[in-house]
């Protein structure tokens, strides 16, 4: 199924211009043509691709968050960690607030960012009426900026190079499952725009 | 067929949300009829909003660099770390890319993004017709970079939870790396309620 319904006109949300929007193929976007900010990009594989794309993310999600991430070895001691455990262990040393956003941003954020995508994708490839597909489409917009995996990720070189010195670090299974998950989830939020989901839903209850 | 420059001139608006032209009715509460957004021609107080989160921002700034973002502690003795002696101690042991990598998350970006952001509410207060595409450009800048100054947090994060080897070596979390996650929470929401058509008003 390929359906690109793109609507005549479009206003930039960086400068107002209200312009038309020119005739878009799949995986191409639209400039305004003053600033140059995305007007409006559609997705390259249709809703087929989209939807296989963010199973996959889904299956790696819980991958990653179920095998231990990292470990690290200092004279037969081992203290492994999964992902949320990252977050936990702040909570354990008094510091809730910190934990709550280590928490958010690594776990929460990206998982209802998964969820939600997935929500309306299902709705719009059958055609069903599913409840919240706005509300899921509301978070959507709103979530993907603290969802944080790619700075994770970062985080984890940087604590993986620190740690080298001092003793042996063990990479775990769930560690290879996030940065995977990292992949597929740049290339899924590069092509699935909010906006271009919101002109296929359209005004439908 | 000619289109007037500005959405705003024609009476219309871009739903935030979903990306719908809309006519907005003056003087009335307006709404996305599709998504059921609550419109406006600007972000209401973008002005005000911003500048109170940035300077919320740069308060947290300075308990973010004094107070001491984690303790590491080795064979009994250790010291507290600050952003600051974070990167230096990299620095001191050979490990430039990484230390680069801290240095500029930590403390380049957010201190890039309070001036940035200053520059352009400055500039929007002042009308200067000047240099509107470049600013866009900056503001689509600040918007990118933010986040990337979690690093630091995930790092302490990452390090609490892996060392904990009892009296061998620990890591805890100071109060700091709060700070400092505040910090770039707030920028974030600043960057957010900035609102860049301003740049663009004659």
């Amino acid at each position: 199924m390929r359906r690109c319904v793109t609507p005549p006109l479009a206003v930039c949300h960086e400068c107002d211009l209200l312009q038309r929007l020119p005739p878009l193929s799949p995986g191409h976007a639209a400039h305004c043509a003053r600033c140059g900010s995305v007007l409006l990009r559609l997705p390259r594989w249709g809703m087929d691709g989209e939807l296989a794309l963010t199973l996959t993310a889904l299956i790696l999600f819980l991958l990653a968050n179920t095998f231990p991430f990292m470990a690290l070895e200092i004279e037969n001691n081992r203290e492994a960690t999964t992902l949320a455990g990252a977050a936990w262990a702040l909570y354990q040393h008094d510091m809730p607030w910190l934990s709550a956003v280590v928490f958010f941003t690594s776990v929460a954020g990206p998982a209802l960012v998964i969820l939600s995508t997935l929500h309306v994708l299902i709705a719009l490839r059958w055609r069903l009426d599913l409840p919240m597909v706005r509300t899921a489409l509301h978070a959507l917009g709103h979530l993907r900026p603290w969802g944080m995996i790619d700075v994770f990720m970062l985080g984890v070189l940087v604590a993986f190079v620190k740690l080298r010195d001092m003793a042996e670090v063990v990479l775990g299974p769930g560690l290879y499952a996030f940065a995977a998950l990292l992949l597929v989830s740049a290339v899924t939020a590069s092509y699935l725009e909010p906006k271009q989901l919101w002109n296929q839903l359209g005004y439908r209850q | 067929m000619s289109l007037p420059r500005l959405a705003r001139e024609a009476g219309l608006t871009g739903c935030p949300i979903c990306g719908l032209v809309v006519r907005l009715t003056p003087h009335r509460e307006n709404y996305c009829p599709r998504c059921h957004s609550h419109l406006h021609a600007r972000k209401p107080h973008s002005i005000l909003t911003t500048w109170a989160l940035l300077l919320t921002a740069a308060l947290l700034y300075i308990p973010a660099n004094v107070l001491p973002i984690m303790t590491v502690v080795y064979f009994g003795s250790g010291q507290p770390d600050t952003i600051l002696s974070g990167v230096v101690h990299l620095f001191e042991n050979g490990m430039w890319p990484l230390g680069l990598i801290v240095f500029v998350a930590s403390i380049v970006v957010p201190l890039l993004k309070l001036i940035i952001l200053s520059y352009l509410l400055i500039s929007v207060q002042r009308r200067t017709p000047h240099r509107r595409k470049r600013r866009t450009r900056l503001f689509r800048l600040t918007e990118l970079i933010g986040r990337w100054s979690m690093v630091d947090v995930f790092v302490i994060a990452l390090l609490t939870t892996l060392v904990q080897m009892g009296t061998v070596a620990n890591v805890e979390p100071g109060a700091g790396a709060s700070a400092f996650a505040a910090v770039v929470i707030s920028t974030m929401f600043a960057a957010m309620s900035f609102d860049p058509r301003l740049i663009w008003e004659e």
